[in-house]
């Protein structure tokens, strides 16, 4: 099955943007449905579905739910909008295309877990967006989608938008409950969970945008209808953010389960004429590569790149062909967490500076023998050894270049150079040389 | 690590959960942290940003340990006790954890142990030689950061040194509230700092400098003046105050150098003032008056102050009510009751009057530690002068004074003299008696300069003697004699003894425990040490 | 010594009330304050911001410090801020960082252009890799599909417009 048109399927439309268009288009129909609902039936339908976060970490969004405690007490939900997972741009173009359907997913679920204020929270570069949003916001609200008594359900719901300023960190979710809150985004300790004790110490639960749009397919379609795509352990469709060496880059939906070279050779339209396949990054950053051997027989689902030893992430995916030299795509990485990183956990915040060191140093032509088995060495042990899974983003990516590109790495620490003719050197930047921050 | 040696019971029995730590087999209360649990049972386990003081901060990932059935390591600090949990922090994996853990503090930490204040008593230094790995892999270039930063008039900051555990900042934030350090900036970019124009500049700062595992905070008083090694420690109690924090005084044969906090639950949990800290320099041997001095006759020499006190005696015996006697707030219980009892009824005098020195701010209280009586002991000497019957008012010594009724002066004067702002008023006033002999331990030059007839004999401070202090809510705390600083000084019961014509015992029998002359009627003694 | 214009105070205090602590506002508020002197965070302006909000400035200098969108030194009229990561840093992100800033005439990142027109920064994935390379300017929203010859004529395209 290739491309189809599900969560984006009006997204084609540019009058679905506004109000009056999205609901031209069925829109908050599916509001007005849930809000006759019983919250704990979203709930099951949510479950039964097996949507799991559209985010990163794949985590099934109704079990997420289920945290909660069962009781009145006061609780958040948060739209996780800070994609900034290098490679991702799905959330953005689905909130430029169709906020309003980010919003009517965002009431449905805050009626669902019995959140009274939900908030999205979007990176600060994403100004574009944000005055998308904004507008939506207020034109909901003028129609009474949002606030008191929705629809004259009695439910309340406030939704208000927050802007990030800036960091990575900020969409690891408990690092943007610290910047809800108006601190430097600093992940926090877990135990609590964010969803016993999460923003302002209240339960919380933080999705990501595509995850909350899809409650609004569910909702139309049942939890079983949901499943009509995707496989068993991966259900239903999912926004790729394909970039890098291909003819037609961009966001596509597809089904779960997609094979990965049909959606670069057919969705994409190829590599460019004359390269060659070396590998791709199947879900951010943070993603282990994939050698281009092993891209052959993938399929875009959890449970496949699971088995190959890496993740689907974000969903984004990004193509590296032969003319590109790994270890320099690897230092782009390398100093992207070195810049992100926190700082809180010593074996991230100098971990990441360590590696990056090293890496630049391969580039700058000044590698040194040992230099590969102590990068594996380093990143072996920046990994499960902090707060939040940054250290480990950072770490994977540097364990899956130099394994399976090991002789790239070999080569330029001996010769001094690329093995990729006309690869360019740049100046190696100090994170604190990279402009007016 | 510090323990509490005085547990109130509570309420209601707290459960207790069993557990095996490195195989021995524990008991410990609900809700105690693993890391807890350690320290509790002695056993030793790396950490840096864990404080039993502050909150959690689970940053510095070094108190690695593994539970049974969990695959992956945990740190202690922030993981509960759970009933027939099984922990250790002596397998190959965790071992090797930690190894890892100090080599990421250590690559851009500089080198600098040969000229850094804080070698001796480094937390990096102490922890890499006990679990570091010996073999460091870093070569590549160390960031650059600023050193030599006045965060305040305490304190100073050497960023490179720092190692972001963020006890500091909690503090500020959470112990003293005044939120003056952040940490700025991200990444291994990160900095600890104050902004500009808002320095770290609270009572409290220089505990930043004890909780600091590292050298990045010293303190401007002390830096650069000894090695800690070369320095011998003696448990005390601060006298700065009524409150009474419980100290270690650091010392050697020239003197004391520095006070730092120690811990006692009831009285000043892990912390104390930074004004307390100061109460060393009143002991050292510059500030201290050496021997007594004697002018009559308009005339001055310097004596043996045993002779002085024994000179002294002989003319108050039985000289009654012409004598009075202005006592302050700053010696001992024992040293009380030797000398109210003396007075009551060998010189037979009733006129016994309390000095008290800041009648303003007396009963202010900073909502931490800090306290406006600025004495170590008032309630011992209320408590004393109550039992003696001593009720004289403040008003009758002044007419005594002026009638020549009050001929004899002899006062107890401040040890501290820096929290007696009417010393000097005190001084003239009390000069008016024909007689004046003035025990003290500090020197002064108002006094020496004194004409008429004047004794002025020298005492002991806080850490050359032992005995009592009852602080503001009634804890007793004994102080034990830890040093010498002035060997010709005194205390108020070798005064007295002199006084009474006595023989001081050679063996100093007077500043040892034990010797059935601390009794009082405290008898909730807590906090001894 | 920096002042919020009286909009400015205004916006200040509607956003204290805007969220359930008001911490929360300390990143709006640098936004309006950082517009309002010029584009970029000033010691005064922390100051300034504290006093006005109350708020411990070592607290919004913390915020200011960490997040990359606060400028900590003048900036000049264009920020452009150039995305390096990935899939922007493989498709030539940085040859057209280094183009452009030559032809704004700037010889460092992080500089003010002698015209007071410019100032580069490479920043991370700004999240539009399907148009890699790409930039942003101030906080505008984004330029795209951008190589070097579209670079240097939006340099000059930047210049002839603010010139005037």
């Amino acid at each position: 099955m290739a491309e189809v048109k599900y969560l984006s399927e009006h997204y084609h439309k540019p009058e679905y943007r506004g109000l009056a268009g999205y609901k031209a288009n069925g829109g908050y129909a599916m509001l007005e449905k849930a809000l006759k609902m019983q919250p704990q039936q979203i709930i099951d339908e949510v479950k039964a579905s097996g949507l799991r976060g559209r985010g990163g970490a794949g985590f099934p969004t109704g079990m997420k739910w289920g945290f909660l405690p069962k009781n009145g007490e006061p609780r958040y939900l948060l739209c996780n909008a800070d994609e900034s997972e290098p490679g991702t741009f799905k959330d953005r173009v689905m909130m430029e295309k169709a906020p309003h359907q980010l919003i009517e997913g965002m009431i449905i679920s805050a009626y669902a877990v019995g959140a009274k204020k939900a908030y999205i929270y979007i990176r600060g570069e994403y100004m574009g967006p944000a005055a998308i949003l904004e507008e939506a916001i207020a034109e909901a609200k003028k129609a009474g989608y949002i606030g008191k008594n929705i629809l004259g359900s009695g439910v309340d719901v406030e939704l208000d938008l927050y802007l990030g300023a800036g960091a990575y960190i900020c969409g690891e979710e408990t690092g943007l409950i610290s910047s809800l809150e108006g601190f430097k985004g600093q992940p926090k300790l877990k135990p609590p969970f964010p969803a016993v004790q999460g923003y302002l110490k209240k339960p919380t639960i933080v999705n990501n945008v595509e995850t909350l749009a899809a409650v609004v397919n569910i909702i139309r379609d049942g939890g079983q209808g949901y499943r009509k795509y995707g496989t068993e352990k991966s259900a239903g469709t999912k926004l790729f953010s394909l970039s890098g060496a291909v003819q037609k880059p961009g966001t596509y939906e597809v089904p779960l389960g997609y094979k990965l070279m049909d959606f670069i050779n057919n969705e994409c339209g190829g590599l460019l004429p004359g390269r060659k396949l070396k590998g791709v990054i199947p879900g951010g950053s943070s993603a282990p590569i994939l050698s281009a051997e092993e891209c052959m027989d993938a399929t875009l689902d959890y449970e496949n790149m699971a088995a190959k030893g890496s993740m689907l992430g974000s969903g984004a995916i990004i193509v590296i062909d032969d003319s590109y030299c790994m270890v320099d795509v690897l230092s782009t990485i390398t100093h992207f967490y070195h810049h992100e990183s926190c700082g809180q956990c010593t074996p991230c915040r100098e971990g990441t500076g360590w590696v990056q060191k090293i890496v630049h140093g391969i580039v700058h032509g000044n590698g040194k023998p040992g230099d590969v088995d102590l990068l594996l060495k380093i990143a072996d042990n920046m990994k499960g050894r902090t707060i939040c899974a940054l250290s480990d983003a950072a770490a994977l990516p540097v364990l899956s270049f130099v394994t399976k590109y090991r002789e790239e790495f070999e080569y330029f620490i001996k010769e001094k150079k690329s093995k990729v003719k006309g690869t360019q050197i740049y100046a190696q930047l100090n994170p604190s040389e990279m402009g007016a921050h | 690590m510090p323990e509490s040696n005085n547990t109130a019971a509570p309420a209601t029995e707290p459960k207790m959960l069993k557990m095996t730590i490195n195989g021995k087999e524990v008991e410990v209360k609900e809700g105690t942290s693993i890391i807890e649990a350690y320290s509790q049972h002695g056993m030793s386990i790396a950490h840096y940003c864990w404080h039993p003081g502050l909150s959690v901060a689970g940053v510095c990932r070094l108190c690695m340990v593994e539970i049974e059935g969990n695959p992956r390591l945990q740190i202690a600090c922030n993981t509960a006790v759970t009933d027939g949990m099984k922990v250790n922090n002596e397998s190959e994996k965790v071992k090797d954890a930690v190894k890892w853990g100090l080599d990421f503090h250590l690559i851009n930490h500089p080198l600098d142990c040969p000229i850094c204040d804080q070698a001796g008593e480094c937390g990096l230094q102490d922890q890499y030689m006990a679990y570091g790995k010996y073999t460091p892999e870093m070569a590549e270039k160390k960031v650059k950061k600023h050193k030599v930063v006045d965060l305040g008039p305490r304190v100073v900051l050497d960023s490179e040194r720092c190692i972001l555990c963020s006890r500091c900042v909690r503090f500020t934030d959470e112990v003293s509230k005044t939120n003056e350090l952040g940490i700025f900036n991200r990444g291994d970019r990160a900095e600890i700092g104050t902004f500009e124009g808002k320095p770290l500049d609270n009572n409290y700062s220089l505990n930043t400098v004890d909780i600091c595992p590292v050298g990045a905070l010293t303190s401007k008083d002390f830096r650069f003046r000894q090695r800690v090694w070369f320095l011998k420690e003696h448990n005390s109690i601060c006298t700065g105050c009524s409150t009474g924090c419980n100290t270690r005084v650091f010392y050697n044969k020239e003197g004391l150098f520095r006070i730092k906090p120690r811990y006692n639950k009831d009285i000043n949990g892990y912390w104390m003032t930074d004004t307390g800290r100061d109460a060393y320099k009143f002991v050292n041997k510059e500030a201290r008056l050496l021997d007594a001095r004697v002018v009559s006759n308009g005339r001055g020499e310097w004596i043996a102050p045993k002779l002085a006190a024994r000179k002294a005696g002989e003319a108050l015996k039985g000289a009654g009510k012409s004598v009075a006697l202005v006592v302050t707030g700053q010696y001992m219980n024992e040293e009380y009751e030797a000398l109210l009892s003396y007075f009551k009824n060998e010189v037979g005098t009733d006129r016994v009057f309390h000095w008290i020195n800041n009648p303003e701010t007396f009963d202010s209280f900073d909502g931490l530690l800090a306290r406006g009586d600025k004495n170590p002991n008032t309630k011992g000497l209320l408590a004393e002068m109550a039992k003696q019957g001593f009720t004289a008012q403040w008003r009758e010594l002044a007419e005594g004074l002026q009638t020549g009724a009050i001929k004899t002066v002899v006062v107890a004067g401040p040890e501290n003299q820096a929290v007696f702002p009417d010393l000097k008023a005190k001084i003239m006033e009390l000069s008016k008696a024909s007689k004046l002999v003035w025990l003290q331990a500090g020197k002064n030059d108002q006094l020496e300069a004194l004409t008429g007839d004047v004794t002025l004999i020298p005492l002991k401070t806080y850490v050359e003697k032992t005995g009592t202090y009852v602080n503001y809510a009634g804890i007793a705390q004994k102080v034990h004699k830890g040093l010498t600083v002035v060997p010709n000084a005194l205390s108020l019961v070798e005064v007295v003894a002199l006084m009474k014509g006595e023989e001081l015992p050679a063996d100093d029998t007077y500043n040892q425990v034990g010797l059935g002359r601390v009794h009082n009627e405290f008898t909730m003694v807590r906090g001894t040490l | 010594m920096f002042q919020l214009s009286e909009e400015g105070k205004a916006y200040v205090k509607s956003e204290l009330a805007r969220y359930e602590s008001k911490q929360s506002a300390i990143i709006r508020c640098l936004y309006r304050a950082q517009d309002e002197n010029g584009g970029w965070v000033s010691p005064e302006v922390i100051e300034h911001l504290s006093q006005l909000m109350d708020i411990p400035a070592a607290q919004i200098d913390e915020v200011s410090t960490f997040y990359t969108m606060f400028n900590q030194k003048p900036v000049g009229k264009y920020h452009v801020q150039v995305c390096c990561t990935l899939t922007c840093g493989m498709l030539g992100g940085r040859e057209l960082t280094d183009a452009m800033m030559k032809e704004a005439g700037c010889k460092k990142l992080g500089d003010v252009s002698p015209d007071g027109l410019f100032t580069f920064s490479k920043v991370e994935c700004l999240g539009s890799c399907d148009t890699a390379p790409m930039l942003q300017i101030n906080r505008d929203p984004y330029t795209e599909s951008l190589n070097t010859e579209k670079g240097l004529k939006l340099v000059r395209d930047l210049r002839a417009k603010g010139g005037k």
